[in-house]
């Protein structure tokens, strides 16, 4: 099966000489397609470290990452917010929507940054929100939104141009326990329809759904397990 | 990225987002607005106030005309032979300058006055009387009503003719034409040959006629003032007058003058020609205080537009460099977003602008109505306008954007 994420020596150091912090020391990582794998870890281990490195909002200070076969350390910045474009789908603990545009357009933004037309991004964001399970949200602001319903479009807005890896940094990290739940319900939905999923979570109950746990510990993987057939 | 490369759609792009955050885009508009009203009115005003007294003095003919009069030679003590032999200013002296330099000079005139008791039928008063020649008429922005200007034979032979102002024929001649009736100067009978137009210059409506005194005039010959009333066979004259429209030559034509009537007066300072220089700086100095009071404040409230533009670009700042993040983690280069933000800037530079240019004109029309001038707007104050006030919108606007696109997504997001 094809990796979607390879990481080899992957380093990333904060601030200068006298009090640089090495967030992560030699990440070694493969994802394969379709997988679900979780990512945990104690506060602080650098787990948002790596998604961001792997979501290519970061840089590493070392080391190399191939996303979906493609080196990207030499990259220049706009073929990176290409990738993020279209072959990445981020999604934050805390949504990161934008406050005053409709929940409509929030989900269509990828999609005008990739070039598409104004009617096909409107049915497009229609389908996703459907997929979600809020088609009837379309014309509310986030503000309107309850904060499951929030992470359901910033899932929504994910997935508008079909990215190869899903990342989910502590998405259900601002619900509470049912709605948590549900959010994670889709994240399954969206696995067993093809997504390959990566997850970071501090809740061992969810981590326990996953197809595959990842340790962190101080910037490295504690514990590489065999990966599932 | 194809479809928002097209101009078009960026603009309607942008105008979704002005939409959405309609707050704060109408508090940068507002700034820009503020600017563009102020500097326009600010310099309408200041240019229509400097027409009107432009206006002014081209209807007194002050600013081109140069003028020269006699002066006492001796300052004291008795006066050689040679200061008690001069001539004083004469008809010569009006020609030669003339003859001199044909090119600046577009007329010329001479004046002789005396007071002399005047008499009609109706009225019995001691008037100045203005003895006249050359272009004395046109060159005061007289112009005949009814009747005709002095021939040429009479100029020369001192005729006894006379010319009224409209104030002066009302009251010589209170009740009918005055053409062809005679008044008595001293003893001597003198025909009305020609009435002249009402001469009006009001600073405002509702003021005074400011030209009231030169509707006074009654103009004889002054070949007639020089012989006929005071027997001065060497045609001395009081006044000459001379026309220079180009203002530009006037200063190298007074000084040639100077010294082609020194000369002429045997080296004498018997004349004294007009402070051309004062009276440049006395009329410049006039509109510049106008100016600069008004680019001052053109500039303070620029300065003051461009604070509030600054204050609500920082004070949004966080939240726009976040909302780059966002934008950037779901894929907009720091490009798109440059031109985007671009984009807006402009939109709402030109709204602003547009509305600012409105009120700069209602501003300019209401303080000029208040003034009672006319309102006068020069294009170069539309440009200078609107070209600073876009300077600093696009400038403010761009700011944040600046700074996110030295930023990583994952550090605009975390952005404090
Ligand atoms: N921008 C930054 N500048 C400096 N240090 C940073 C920065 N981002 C992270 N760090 C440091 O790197 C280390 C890893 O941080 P990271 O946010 O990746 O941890 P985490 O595993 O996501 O923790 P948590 O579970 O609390 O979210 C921490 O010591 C943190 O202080
Ligand atoms: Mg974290």
């Amino acid at each position: 099966m094809e990796n979607v994420i390879v990481t080899r020596g992957l380093t990333k150091v904060f601030g200068a000489n006298g009090n640089a912090v090495y967030a992560l020391r030699g990440i070694e990582l493969e994802v394969a397609r379709g997988e679900f794998v979780a990512l945990v870890g104690p506060s602080g281990s650098g787990k948002s470290t790596l998604m961001a490195i792997i979501g290519c909002l970061d840089s590493p200070s070392a080391g190399t990452y191939a996303l979906d076969g493609e080196p990207v350390e030499r990259l220049s910045g706009a073929a990176l917010a290409r990738i993020r474009n279209e072959k990445v789908g981020f999604v934050f603990q805390t949504y990161n929507l934008l406050p005053r545009a409709t929940v409509s357009r929030n989900v269509e933004l990828p999609m005008l940054y990739a070039g598409i037309g104004r009617k096909q991004r409107r049915t497009r964001a229609l389908e996703l929100l459907e997929k979600v399970g809020i088609p009837e949200k379309a014309d509310r602001l986030p503000s309107e939104l309850s904060g499951g319903q929030r992470q359901r479009v910033a899932i929504a807005r994910a997935l508008a141009n079909s990215p190869a890896l899903l990342l989910a940094d502590e998405p259900t990290g601002a619900l509470d326990s049912k709605t948590g739940a549900e959010v994670l319900g889709l994240f399954q939905q969206l696995n067993r329809q093809g997504h390959t999923v990566l997850l970071v979570t501090h809740d061992p109950k969810i981590a326990a759904l996953a197809s595959r746990r990842v340790e962190l510990y101080d910037g490295l993987v504690l514990a590489p397990e065999p990966r599932a057939a | 990225m194809n479809a928002t490369g097209a101009f078009g759609l960026r603009v309607a792009e942008s105008w979704t987002e002005i939409r959405e955050n309609l707050g704060r885009s109408a508090l940068q508009a507002l700034g820009v607005m503020v600017g563009v009203a102020s500097v326009l009115g600010g310099f309408s005003i200041s240019d229509s106030h400097e027409a009107r007294s432009d206006e002014r003095w081209r209807k007194l003919g002050g600013m081109e005309r140069l003028n020269v009069q006699p002066a006492a030679a001796i300052k004291d003590g008795t006066p050689s032979a040679l200061q008690s032999a001069n001539l004083g200013l004469r008809n010569l002296d009006a020609d030669e300058g003339e003859e001199m330099n044909r090119k600046a000079v577009n007329a010329t005139s001479v004046q002789k006055n005396a007071r002399a008791r005047v008499r009609s039928t109706y009225a019995d008063q001691t008037r100045q009387i203005s003895g006249i020649g050359g272009d004395f008429l046109p060159l005061n922005g007289y112009e005949i009503e009814r009747g005709r200007l002095f021939s040429t034979s009479e100029l020369e032979a001192g005729a006894p003719v006379c010319l009224l102002g409209a104030e002066a024929a009302a009251v010589f001649f209170p009740t009918g034409d005055a053409i062809g009736e005679s008044v008595s100067v001293e003893d001597a009978r003198v025909v009305v040959v020609g009435v002249l137009r009402e001469l009006v210059f009001r600073w405002r409506d509702g003021d005074g006629n400011a030209f009231a005194w030169r509707n006074r005039l009654i103009a004889v010959p002054s070949t007639y003032v020089a012989t006929r009333m005071q027997g001065d066979r060497y045609q001395r004259v009081d006044r000459v007058t001379f026309k220079i429209p180009d203002l530009t030559l006037m200063e190298g034509f007074a000084n040639d003058l100077v010294a082609v009537l020194k000369a002429n007066h045997r080296l004498q300072d018997d004349f004294r020609i007009d402070d051309i220089a004062a009276r440049m700086r006395k009329r410049q100095s006039q509109g510049q205080v106008y100016n600069i009071v008004f680019l001052l404040s053109g500039v303070l409230s620029l300065i003051g537009g461009g604070m509030v533009n600054v204050n609500i670009q920082l004070a949004s700042l966080k939240e726009r460099v976040r909302e780059i993040g966002v934008r950037m983690a779901i894929g907009a280069s720091g490009r798109e977003i440059f031109k985007s933000f671009l984009t807006e800037a402009m939109l709402l530079t030109m709204l602003g602008s547009l509305v600012g240019l409105l009120l700069g004109v209602l501003f300019s029309k209401a303080i000029c109505s208040f003034l009672e001038i006319p309102a006068l707007l020069r294009p170069s104050s539309f440009l200078l306008a609107f070209g600073v006030a876009a300077g600093f919108g696009v400038l403010f606007a761009l700011y944040p954007a600046w700074k996110a696109s030295r930023l990583s997504p994952m550090e605009a997001l975390r952005y404090e």
